[in-house]
């Protein structure tokens, strides 16, 4: 490692994996370069419309970390900006980026929209609409865009191309358009570097019988996002394109550029789609109502993510979506509106049906920029021109000090690029850590204006959200009521309320009007109130002087059929939230020192990583295992699906924890207790009879899951039958016997998809891949056959698929109501199974029958109450959010990775043990931590001392005073107070206040509700 | 063909078909890439005759069914026009396993119409018809001559056979100098209007090549090899030229490659040429005759002559020469078209075969789009499409007439005499006569 390490990390990339890994660094003491090819961050997650499984809407949860990025002063953003080179080294690169010129000088540019107003150009199609709309010469990606700056398209401006108009340039009221703006050559000196370009959609008109481009209602899928949303051309009304008539059929195809080596030359599965076409189907489904058909023409459903199997069940039975297993040849246009699809059902007969609008769900793929660059700058690709990674070392590039995360590393969803970004943030930091904070710009907070005794001026700020709100509710005519309740000083409408500019606005406003009070009338704190409360904050308000009315979740989407009525709830629930800010006070938040230390549970791969990650960070930990040596399921597995010797690496890897200084290692040793809160844990563990009781900052759940014992099939009854962990075992001992088999049989999905288990196990189809090579490697003449409900080899697993195919394996597919049958002979095994092309029974006389088992959770209860948090229906731990922040609890200073979280993959428990890690380092960083004011108080004074409020408290905070003048009396620890208000509620003397939420703030609005 | 009620034991099984037939193609066919997603079946018309399609039929082939696939004539309706190839995302070569499977037939047992045609060809070393040399030159002189005399502008057009250092050589197709004469006539008049410098070969002076749908690798190479001996080294000509047959051109085509043959000529279709001298202006066509007509036309793009070896360069070539006849808006086309058209039925020998039944159903899909575009006429360059599509209009009682290319281009340069009008209807019967024939009445 070179002295001149440099504290600073280039990110490339500024969708949503480039933009958690700049947060996650910037949160860590590191100075970050956002460099974004477009003119403003977002990505692919920015045009999205809803995000599955949970159909969050994908703006809405995007655009907090949007304004974050924006505002943070550890980010740099540097739009319009390509690598041309990398030099150096890990610890001190030299990067040149070429930077476009946007014509339009970014410190001056308010976004007041004045220039594309009058600009002359304005049938450019819109990048952000997919072409579906159009835009003019100079513009903004979209409302919410960041940074919200104007920019000039060279191609299309007049004035640019041929010397005419310069009508912006005229109306510009601060001078900021300057058409003879240069491109510019920019150097980084940078300690560590992040890929995040994401991927590009497959051209859909490679597939010409398809029609893509040649009828207008064959669209893509990311067309069709737009199509649904909102912000979009049609204001999310769905309408075919050619007529503009509501469509009565969609089709979705899947796998259009996917899985195909022939004409998409794409051998790899994208991963995304099938979930992607089902919560498009349901969203369609949705807008349309019940007399819309949609189906969904697919080869093997994909849904092997978590809650996604729940999703697809949903989709079925709950929707009435079609599911059509087969791939359609063509499509075939009958006239300018319908479409006709022939294709042979699954009992093999010809079908013809007749659509409106053919949705082709797009594959993923690498852009030819980012081969070119990876090969220039020495970074090796995948056979399918993906990033190439290692299991043990998923983010880390062939260049040292160079990671990557997202798509560009393999197709993913969402959470797959959060968790490898966190894991890269981890990885970059880890590298510099002697640097950590001297780039660091430290940011003075706004000085709090005291507005204890002022009269309350109310500021309330009413959104439209494009027409998410406004399509439904008058939101003009809420911001005019507004203005009529007692103390409003101001009330004004906003087009998207949560944008960067309206953040500008909203401070501005505070501080010309003079408002002491702000109520945001938009959707949910859950997501955004920590938003607000920080451009309050910035605007020198306590944070706590602020009141959200969600006039969205709780009217325009569930009082679509009656604007008047969802208007005048609107303006009740504006009321409702002006007469309680009115009342509230500002509040102080304690200031806690944390623990630089941590405490990770499991002693598996994922705890195992994150510990090491941890340690890498400069932070002490305690890892705990309760057997007695470190490895967890990883002991009993043969190889990566890359192919890596696992028994190899995870012995490397326990030495390298064994012989880490900072790691303390607790085998046989159990979690019996824990106390304290985010910041000051106190935990005690228990190695035989021996108890030992430790502090930490911090702590990371990695307990993993198990495998499921079968019972069907004759396992446990007939030695020949096993489970992939016994044939794994077989071969890490080289078992002779193997190669002596003459047929072997795989059966799939035992114990998973089932009503007892109904997820997906996510690992099994690539094991049965694995093996399935490995005893054709054995023995070529090996008869192989897999058994199976659908193969999930997702991403680029597929290739093993492909690969067991090719070398002569042969797959049938059963369904849950016709599973196989396996009889026991004195030779063989007799299993016979329908083959579902022939649809005649089959026989196959096997030798070896491996049984591909369900993971399970462990019981995790008690450890969920130890920490409270919580576990999913299928008994897996749940994140605090399943899009963007799953390696976090909804519990404070706890995180999450590995099988604990769901089935996984070794690569994908590294990554997100490194990212639990992360997200763990930013909380470590900063030392310090605020506890939230709004937390409950006793006034002695008034209690009687019953105790109710001590047996109610589900976080230990209630307790007795035991000495002075109130001793017998409770009081309340606020470092532990989660401000739930069960002791407020359960006080028979009305001793117990919680601030924020005092019996006169919720009491008045309850008032004015009714 | 498949007993439901039977369990199949495919544990043991050897599939010799399977195995065998990978060690023949390139790259195995990829046949055991095969995801059973249904694409092949979908896109293909013979899906469903003799209770068969393509998946099933590779299925049964990968689970070692070797006799019941043998059993199955499904081979011999499967017209190998590659439209499942085309689409299968594990380019997957059903074509030749069903070429493949058509080998493993013993010779005499495959469809006698095929068969002899092959042997005719072979013995005749003429062609499919098996005529004698002596007759096709017969022929030849006989109607060059009685056009020479009927038809005055024409007295010095010529129909050269074995002419050394001829630019051109071109096949004829064995169905006009056998059943139909005068319809060689219209291509003569094309070749003589632009002057181009072309000569017959006596010696396996026929196209078709039905050694090629009999599976007969060893023939079908034969005919080629014997064909390029005449051109390159006994008439030295430039340009091999194929007349307007499909077949007939994918057979010289595939088997250069295929059998690796060496070869000094350039290898053309007839149409590419059409295209070239319409657009130097050697062949001057108008379609003023059917602006008031507006006579509607459509074309079958052959599979043989553009999905499997030109590709869409032919379906334009096509196309360019029918609308400069007949007028851009008087055509229509067939959705889908060019190389994503549907196979007629008529290819892969199945006009030789008695499965005319499963033939007729197979062009059902070809007949339905042809009647979609409500085209007077379906312009037809090939001659297995054209028996096929002439008989779809018979069979289904269609509207529209079947014609070759030639017949057009000759009715749009008006010279396209009375009795060389055999297949327009009475609509065309006497529109755009040559000025001669005319005066002569």
């Amino acid at each position: 490692m070179p002295d001149n390490v440099i504290g600073s990390v280039m990110v490339a990339g500024g969708g949503i994996a480039g933009i958690q890994a700049s947060l996650d660094l910037a949160n860590s003491g590191y100075h970050v370069y956002l460099v974004e090819k477009k003119s403003s961050i977002g990505g692919v997650m920015a045009q999205l419309d809803k995000t599955f499984p949970t159909n969050d809407c994908s703006m809405c949860i995007m655009s907090p970390k949007l304004v974050e990025v924006g505002r943070h002063k550890n980010i740099e953003i540097i739009t319009l900006a390509e690598i041309e080179s990398i030099e150096g080294e890990k610890g001190h690169f030299q990067v040149e980026l070429l930077q476009k010129p946007r014509y339009v000088d970014p410190d001056k540019c308010i976004a007041c929209g004045a220039c594309t107003e009058k600009c002359p150009m304005r049938r450019i199609p819109d990048e952000y609409n997919a072409g579906l709309s159009n835009r003019r010469a100079i513009h903004i990606m979209y409302p919410q865009a960041v940074p919200l700056k104007y920019v000039i398209d060279p191609e299309y401006c007049l004035k640019i191309r041929k010397d005419k108009c310069g009508k912006c340039a005229t109306v510009c009221p601060k001078d900021a358009i300057n058409y003879n703006d240069t491109e510019k050559h920019l150097k980084l000196d940078v300690g560590s570097i992040i890929l995040a370009p994401g991927f590009e959609a497959f051209d859909a008109e490679v597939l010409r019988p398809y029609y893509y481009g040649r009828h207008k209602n064959v669209v893509t899928s990311v067309e069709f996002e737009r199509m649904l949303s909102a912000s979009g051309p049609t204001g999310g009304h769905l309408k075919r394109a050619s007529d503009g008539a509501d469509p009565k059929k969609i089709a979705w195809l899947q796998c259009v550029g996917s899985r195909d080596i022939n004409r998409a030359k794409n051998a790899h599965c994208s991963s995304v789609c099938c979930m992607y076409a089902i919560k498009e189907a349901i969203i369609a489904k949705e807008h349309a109502g019940d007399a819309l058909d949609c189906s969904v023409f697919f080869m093997d459903m994909r849904t092997h993510g978590k809650d996604f199997e729940a999703c697809y069940n949903d989709a079925k039975h709950k929707h009435d979506i079609s599911f059509i297993r087969t791939r359609v040849h063509s499509v075939t246009p009958l006239d300018e509106d319908t479409l006709d699809l022939a294709y042979i059902d699954d009992d093999g007969n010809m079908a013809h049906e007749t659509f409106d609008i053919v949705v082709l769900s797009v594959g993923l793929q690498s852009s030819k920029e980012m081969i070119e660059l990876s090969q220039k700058a020495q970074i090796d690709l995948t056979e399918s021109s993906f990033c190439k990674t290692t299991s043990f070392s998923p983010v880390q590039s062939s260049r040292e000090g160079v990671y990557v995360c997202g798509a560009f590393s393999g197709p993913k969803d969402i959470p797959q690029s959060v968790i490898e970004a966190s894991s890269a943030a981890q990885c970059a930091g880890a590298d510099l850590i002697e640097a950590r904070g001297s780039q660091e710009t430290e940011v003075e907070p706004t000085p709090q204006l005291n507005v204890l005794n002022e009269s309350p001026r109310i500021g309330v700020f009413v959104c439209h959200c494009g027409t998410n709100i406004g399509g439904i509710v008058d939101v003009e005519a809420v911001a005019e009521y507004s203005k009529t309740l007692p103390f409003v000083e101001y009330a004004t409408t906003n087009m998207y309320t949560c944008s960067q500019d309206t953040q500008e606005l909203i401070a501005n406003t505070i501080r010309e009007e003079k408002l002491n009070r702000v109520v945001v009338a938009a959707c949910t704190p859950k997501t955004h109130e920590a938003l607000f409360q920080e451009t309050m904050e910035s605007a020198g308000l306590n944070k706590y002087l602020f009141e959200f009315a969600n006039i969205r979740n709780h009217v325009s989407w569930v009082h679509k059929e009656n604007p008047a009525l969802a208007t005048e709830k609107s303006n009740q629930l504006v009321k409702m939230a002006v007469a309680k800010v009115a009342c509230l006070e500002p509040l102080d938040e304690a200031e806690l020192e944390i623990d630089p230390s941590a405490l990770v549970v499991g002693g598996g791969v994922s705890g195992m990583a994150a510990a090491r990650a941890l340690s890498a960070q400069g932070y002490p930990v305690h890892l705990v295992e309760r057997e007695t040596e470190l490895g967890g399921q990883a002991l009993d597995l043969y190889k990566t699906w890359q192919g890596e010797d696992i028994q190899e690496k995870v012995r490397e890897l326990i030495d390298q924890v064994m012989r880490d200084d900072r790691i303390a290692v607790h085998l046989d040793t159990t979690l019996e207790a824990v106390e304290g809160f985010v910041g000051n844990f106190v935990s005690t563990l228990k190695t035989g009879d021996a108890e030992k009781r430790i502090k930490h900052g911090v702590t990371i759940i990695a307990t993993g899951a198990k495998a499921y014992k079968p019972s069907e099939y004759l396992y446990g009854e007939d030695r020949r039958v096993v489970t992939h962990q016994e044939l794994d075992r077989r071969f890490i001992e080289d078992d002779p016997a193997l190669a002596k088999a003459q047929t072997a049989v795989f059966i799939q999905c035992v114990g998973s998809r089932e009503p007892q288990r109904p997820y997906c196990s996510r690992v099994c189809c690539t094991h049965t891949m694995e093996n399935a090579i490995q005893l054709k490697k054995r023995n070529p003449d090996m008869k192989v056959f897999v058994l199976y409900r659908d193969i999930r080899t997702y991403g680029e697993r597929e290739r093993l698929y492909q690969k067991a195919r090719e070398m002569g394996v042969i797959f049938i597919r059963f369904g849950l109501e016709n599973k196989p049958v396996v009889v026991a002979q004195e030779d063989c095994l007799n299993i016979t199974v329908e083959d579902h092309v022939l649809h005649m029974p089959v026989t196959i006389k096997a030798d070896l029958l491996a049984l591909a088992t369900a993971i399970e959770p462990h019981n995790n209860t008690r450890l969920g109450q130890q920490f409270k948090v919580s576990v999913n229906q299928d008994g897996f731990f749940l994140e605090s959010h399943v899009k963007l922040a799953p390696s976090d609890f909804a519990t404070d200073g706890v995180f999450l990775c590995g099988m604990a979280h769901y089935p996984k993959p070794i690569d994908e428990a590294v990554a997100q043990a490194q990212a639990a890690s992360s997200r763990a380092t930013t909380l470590l960083a900063r030392q310090k931590i605020s506890i939230s004011g709004n937390v409950s108080y006793v006034r002695p004074e008034d209690c009687s001392g019953c105790g109710t409020c001590i047996e109610q408290c589900p976080y230990k905070a209630a307790s007795f005073i035991t000495e002075g003048m109130w001793a017998g009396r409770s009081q309340i620890n606020p470092m532990l107070c989660k401000g739930c208000g069960l002791c407020m509620a359960s006080c028979r003397s009305g001793a117990i206040h919680l601030k924020g939420f005092d019996e006169n703030q919720v009491m008045i609005q309850i008032a004015e509700a009714l | 063909m498949i007993e439901p009620s039977a369990t199949l034991e495919i544990g043991r099984r050897k599939s010799e078909l399977k195995s065998k037939a990978m060690a023949m193609l390139p790259e195995g066919g990829n046949l055991d890439l095969c995801f059973t997603c249904g694409t092949c079946t979908s896109g293909c018309p013979a899906s469903g005759l003799f209770g068969m399609d393509p998946r099933k039929f590779l299925r049964m082939v990968l689970l070692g069914m070797d006799e019941e696939v043998m059993q199955s004539p499904w081979i011999w309706i499967c017209t190998m026009c590659q439209r499942c190839i085309s689409a299968c995302p594990m380019k997957i070569d059903i074509p030749r396993l069903v070429f493949y499977a058509r080998t493993q037939v013993p010779r005499d047992e495959r469809p006698d119409g095929i068969l002899q045609s092959c042997n005719k060809h072979i013995e005749s070393k003429g062609g499919a018809m098996g005529i004698p040399k002596e007759d096709f030159v017969y022929v030849v002189e006989d109607v060059l001559e009685e056009t020479q005399e009927e038809q005055p502008e024409f007295a010095d057009m010529q129909a050269p056979i074995d002419k050394e250092g001829s630019l051109i050589m071109l096949n004829q197709n064995s169905r006009e100098p056998v059943l139909e004469p005068e319809e060689m006539v219209p291509l003569w008049k094309i070749l003589h209007t632009v002057g181009a410098d072309w000569t017959y070969s006596s010696h396996f002076w026929g196209g078709e090549n039905y050694c090629m749908f009999l599976a007969d690798d060893q023939n079908w190479e034969a005919i080629i090899r014997e064909q390029v001996r005449m051109a390159d080294e006994v008439l030295g000509v430039k340009y091999y030229v194929n007349t307007e047959c499909g077949h007939s051109f994918y057979a010289i085509w595939e088997a250069l490659r295929k059998y690796n043959i060496p070869h000094k000529f350039e290898f053309k279709h007839i149409v590419e040429l059409y295209a070239e001298w319409m657009k130097a202006g050697k062949l001057q066509v108008s379609s003023d005759w059917n602006k008031e007509l507006g006579i509607k036309f459509t074309c079958q793009d052959p599979c043989q002559a553009t999905r499997k070896s030109l590709g869409d360069y032919f379906a334009q070539c096509q196309r360019y020469v029918i609308k400069q006849c007949v007028g851009e808006e008087n055509f229509v086309d067939m959705v889908p078209n060019s190389v994503d058209n549907y196979c007629c039925g008529g290819g892969g020998g199945t006009l030789q075969t008695n499965y005319t039944k499963e033939r007729l159903a197979y062009g059902k899909t070809k007949f339905d789009q042809i009647a979609e575009t409500g085209a007077n006429y379906c312009v037809t360059p090939c001659h297995n499409c054209h028996s096929q599509i002439h008989e779809l209009q018979d069979h289904y009682e269609g509207k529209y007439k079947t014609i070759h290319l030639w017949t057009l281009v000759c009715l749009a340069m008006g010279k396209l005499g009375p009795n060389e009008r055999t297949y327009l209807g009475p609509d065309l019967e006497e529109v755009n006569l040559p000025a001669s024939t005319n005066e002569g009445e």
